[in-house]
């Protein structure tokens, strides 16, 4: 998978290297922007209210 | 993992079709392999931002917006309107115990608020109680972890250390007296204006704190009960109680 990428990148090593770097540092931003703040709310980790169960919509 | 690696290799093999099938095979278990690489990278970098990204924004809100509460203080009268602005926020938490600075207090227990690194004071299911009132239970929450983690050290405090929370006008200093340290999520009692787990049968002037617990999880809640001890004007240059020197 990531050897195909890296065979259909344009350029020398080092040109890869860049526009590899660039693609990382872009899937950590839609990440940290965008994905991570949607799935929290759904995870079990940081509920800090005390609440009637199920029912209750915080 | 490349192309040339089993080639080379099944360049070797007697006949072309189990080569095909090993090629086949072995692509699948490489996809598969980086697939798994890449899921535990999310993970880590999923870490990271709950434990660390998300405290740098949410302690750069809650500094903006107690920064305008400040300001909006500064500029109105003594006993003008915005005495008490629920939208910007009441005032402040300090807890020498939790030695995390002053925390915004602001209305609503939403994630949307808590997010923002504040703490917030009940709506529902029990109504908080305010400061100023005569009597009631003055109840808040905030993150033990992330988004500021604001309470992250409540089980710091013990009996007898000062909560003191300062309004426009008036210093409110708490003494804790009583905490739960682990507790069911759905335990809406401890919200109570007199909150009878605490040993309280009397209606008084109470504050309670609830965030998560143990670290890092939200399985159980931690409660921590303070009580008034006595409140002091603010002066003009905001001089703080004893308690916060």
């Amino acid at each position: 998978m990531y050897g195909w990428i890296w065979r259909h990148l344009p350029g020398n090593a080092w040109v890869k290297a860049f526009i590899s770097l660039v693609l990382v540092l872009a899937v950590v931003f839609v990440l940290f922007q965008y994905v991570f703040p949607w799935a929290e709310p759904m995870l079990p980790f940081n509920d800090v209210t005390v609440d009637r169960g199920m029912a209750a919509v915080r | 993992m490349t192309a040339t690696g089993y080639d080379e290799d099944t360049d070797r093999s007697p006949s072309p079709a189990p080569r095909r099938a090993r090629g086949i095979i072995a692509s699948v278990v490489s996809v598969i392999g980086e697939l798994l690489i890449t899921a535990g990278v999310i993970l880590a970098l999923f870490v990271a931002y709950s434990l660390w990204w998300t405290n740098v924004l949410a302690d750069r809100e809650a500094n903006k917006q107690g920064d305008q509460v400040r300001k909006h203080w500064a500029t109105s009268g003594p006993k003008g309107p915005g005495a008490l602005d629920t939208k910007d926020g009441i005032g402040f938490l300090h807890v020498p115990a939790m030695s995390g600075g002053e925390m915004l207090v602001k209305k609503g227990t939403d994630s949307e608020i808590l997010n923002e690194g504040v703490a917030g004071y009940y709506t529902e299911p029990v109504k908080s109680g305010l400061p100023q009132d005569k009597k009631g239970n003055f109840t808040l929450a905030a993150h033990r972890d992330g988004h500021g983690a604001k309470f992250h050290n409540i089980d710091k405090l013990k009996d007898g250390d000062p909560i003191v929370f300062e309004s426009k006008d008036t210093w409110y200093i708490y003494k804790v007296y009583a905490t739960l340290e682990e507790t069911s999520k759905y335990n809406v009692d401890v919200l109570d204006a007199v909150p009878k787990e605490s040993g309280k049968r009397q209606a008084g002037r109470y504050i309670t704190l609830t965030t998560c617990t143990p670290v890092y999880t939200s399985n159980y809640r931690y409660i921590v009960w303070g009580e008034l001890e006595r409140t002091e004007k603010v002066d003009a240059d905001r001089t703080r109680p004893k308690e916060l020197r």
